[in-house]
């Protein structure tokens, strides 16, 4: 009995000091699935030595609960733009040491500029990918609509009456995100896409999409994906990535039907996720080597490749496929790419006037 | 036994097949994609077998099967031993006090919204690991014990009414023969209601594969579940891969329950037999 408790002894310490071993120079990364490069990690961890562990995440609330509670024990977490905002607020996230991040020159200066109305001073967090919310059309049936050489890059072909409705019975589809459709409509008629004034919501954001209910199919934030795909549905708000799936689904099918990604001349928001430290990490130093890491425009050439989202280091471009940086739904032209504005975080006031609007509208039909 | 039966007409047998086809067909539809050639999962382009081997080649999305079938084998078979014990308690102890508070507390994890259970697990954890230190990090052990709170409460009450249907003159003849209550315990009681515990670890098991909602509260580095990664790539679209995957996982657990079923099937013709046998001696 004693030599068997000196043996249980004996494996327990050995079982800790392996433990121990492999404990230094570990890197946790919480991250969506697919969403980097199949060569991005083993790469990093054979130039540095430190070993990555891998972890997705299935939406971004989750990501914030544990974010708030604390401890999650992850070293790098990829959020959205608006999430971060509200994060950066909460303080869950440590200052970056810029000493430690020599790429951060890499990253373009006009996109920092707009990033920093959410992350003050770029202090917190560095862009990876980004996208754009727009419009997703079967190219077609909106043809037949409005006519062969209706030019369909603006707003117009939803937010104008007229428009709407003659596209409302082959299916009008919106986000349901008020946080992002509301600025999207400030920015149409001309306001500061950014503003909190809940008299400017009810006299001139409601009025607009008042308008519009009667149109419109359905309020859903990836329906519209393969409603699209199949054409079952012909304008759909939304997002590039997902819009972006319904192009390539739809062309794969090869059932007569072409989708196509707009983002409207009138300008339209602009998401990033964005690479962030959260203040508890455990291995710092290995995460501002990643984040470094991940400025590199070798490297991002690679990410965005393989992922088909754009990313924020210019220098890259001209190592990303032609297929890809050619596509103005994916890399906008510079005029519309400068009529870009990110989505503002929204004060608790005019959350809930915005959400009572919203809802209303829905249920309006 | 035939004779006492009535002879189900067409229309019953037109219920049960629609019934059938309903609950089966959407698997088999499933199934019958994994084979497609094609990126898309609605659309036929060919037979092939690149998704089976996609799958193998994926590492994340392997490392969370395992991870998975880990965390339910494991959860399972504790929730079997401590939901078992639980409903013996309630059951066979007879009543004591606060009986009815803690069947009502018994069933509570079943009725409970996913989302509170991950969260309040969460804060709970988090709170421990400021006060004690433990656990230092939340991972697949974190996910072991919230999923078998949940999955006690199922094991117990499908063991509980096996236990009230237990004929408790057999226990009482053992106990008058010299056995005592553990050994009653073992040799009677537990033999009689191994189907219920059978089922009920199944049933966690398979809870348990299921869950995200909970997982994704409780997990930490190193510790993504395979629902968490279907769930992550929605983002970029779903691949067929997980078509492979699920074919794969209807398969062996229908292989595994069919296993089951004819293991239990033998020992009860075993025990038919003996029966006969004592009987005729």
């Amino acid at each position: 009995m004693k030599t068997l408790t000196k043996l249980a002894l004996a494996a327990s310490v050995s079982l800790a000091s392996t433990m121990t071993l492999a404990a230094d120079k570990t890197l946790n990364v919480y991250n969506w699935s697919d969403y980097i490069a199949e060569d991005t990690l083993p790469t990093f961890e054979k130039e540095t030595g430190v070993k990555v562990t891998y972890d997705v995440f299935d939406s971004n609330d989750v990501l914030e609960a544990k974010l708030l509670s604390g401890k999650t024990g992850y070293d790098v977490v990829v959020p959205s733009s608006t999430f971060l905002a509200r994060q950066i607020k909460a303080g869950v996230f440590q200052k970056l040491d810029m000493s430690k991040l020599p790429n951060h020159k890499n990253l373009d200066p006009a996109m920092m500029a707009k990033l920093a109305e959410l992350d003050p001073g770029n202090a917190y967090a560095v862009p990876y990918l980004w996208g754009t919310t727009g419009i997703g059309i079967n190219v077609a049936k909106v043809k037949e609509r409005l006519g062969e050489d209706f030019p369909v890059d603006t707003w117009d072909i939803v937010f104008k009456p007229e428009l709407a409705a003659k596209l409302a019975d082959c299916g009008i589809t919106v986000l349901d995100a008020y946080d992002e459709v509301v600025p999207t409509v400030l920015n149409y008629i001309g306001e500061d896409p950014k503003s909190q004034d809940q008299k400017v919501l009810k006299k001139k954001v409601a009025p607009v999409l008042d308008a519009i209910r009667p149109y419109v199919r359905y309020f859903h934030s990836s329906q519209y994906i393969n409603d699209l795909a199949n054409g079952d549905v012909c304008v759909s708000i939304g997002w590039s990535g997902d819009i972006l799936q319904a192009v390539d689904r739809a062309a794969e099918a090869d059932n007569g039907v072409e989708v196509a990604y707009i983002i409207p001349k009138e300008g339209a928001g602009l998401w990033f996720d964005m690479l962030a430290i959260p203040k508890d990490a455990g291995s710092v130093d290995e995460a501002h080597k990643f984040l470094n890491y991940l400025m590199d425009p070798k490297v991002m050439a690679g990410v965005s490749n393989y992922v088909w989202y754009p990313n924020a280091v210019p220098a890259s471009k001209p190592m990303i496929d032609e297929e890809i940086t050619s596509d103005p739904a994916i890399y906008p032209t510079p005029e519309v790419e400068a009529k870009l504005f990110t989505f503002p975080v929204y004060e608790p006031k005019f959350d809930r006037a915005g959400t009572r609007m919203w809802t209303a509208l829905k249920a309006g039909k | 036994m035939a004779n006492t039966q009535t002879k189900a007409g067409w229309p019953s047998w037109l219920i049960l097949g629609l019934g059938f086809l309903f609950l089966y067909l959407p698997i088999f539809v499933l199934m019958f994609y994994s084979f497609n050639e094609s990126r898309l999962v609605t659309v036929w382009a060919g037979f092939s077998t690149k998704w089976y081997g996609e799958l193998f080649r994926d590492d994340q999305m392997m490392g969370a099967v395992w991870m998975s079938l880990k965390i339910a084998f494991l959860s399972a078979t504790m929730a079997v031993a401590l939901g078992t014990m639980a409903s013996v308690a309630l059951v066979r102890f007879g009543r004591f006090r606060g009986k009815t508070v803690f069947t009502a507390m018994m069933t509570a994890p079943l009725v409970m919204p996913e989302v509170i259970t991950g969260l309040s697990l969460l804060l709970l954890f988090v709170t421990l690991a400021q006060m004690i230190g433990w656990p230092a990090e939340r991972g697949m052990l974190t996910i072991w014990i919230a999923h078998t709170t949940f999955n006690m409460a199922y094991v117990a009450v499908v063991v509980s009414a096996r236990l009230r249907e237990l004929d408790k003159s057999l226990e009482e003849a053992a106990m008058d023969l010299g056995a005592n209550r553990l050994a009653v315990f073992f040799k009677v009681t537990l033999p009689i209601v191994a189907p219920a515990l059978f089922s009920g670890w199944l049933l966690a098991f398979t809870l348990s594969l299921d869950d995200l909602v909970i997982a994704s509260f409780v997990s930490g580095p190193g510790s993504t579940t395979l629902p968490m990664v279907v769930f992550s790539s929605v983002r970029l679209g779903v691949s067929p891969k997980i078509n492979a995957l699920a074919t794969i996982l209807v398969l062996s657990v229908a292989a595994v329950s069919l296993l089951g079923w004819w293991l239990m099937r033998r020992k009860e013709l075993q025990r038919q037999k003996e029966m006969r046998a004592a009987y005729a001696s």
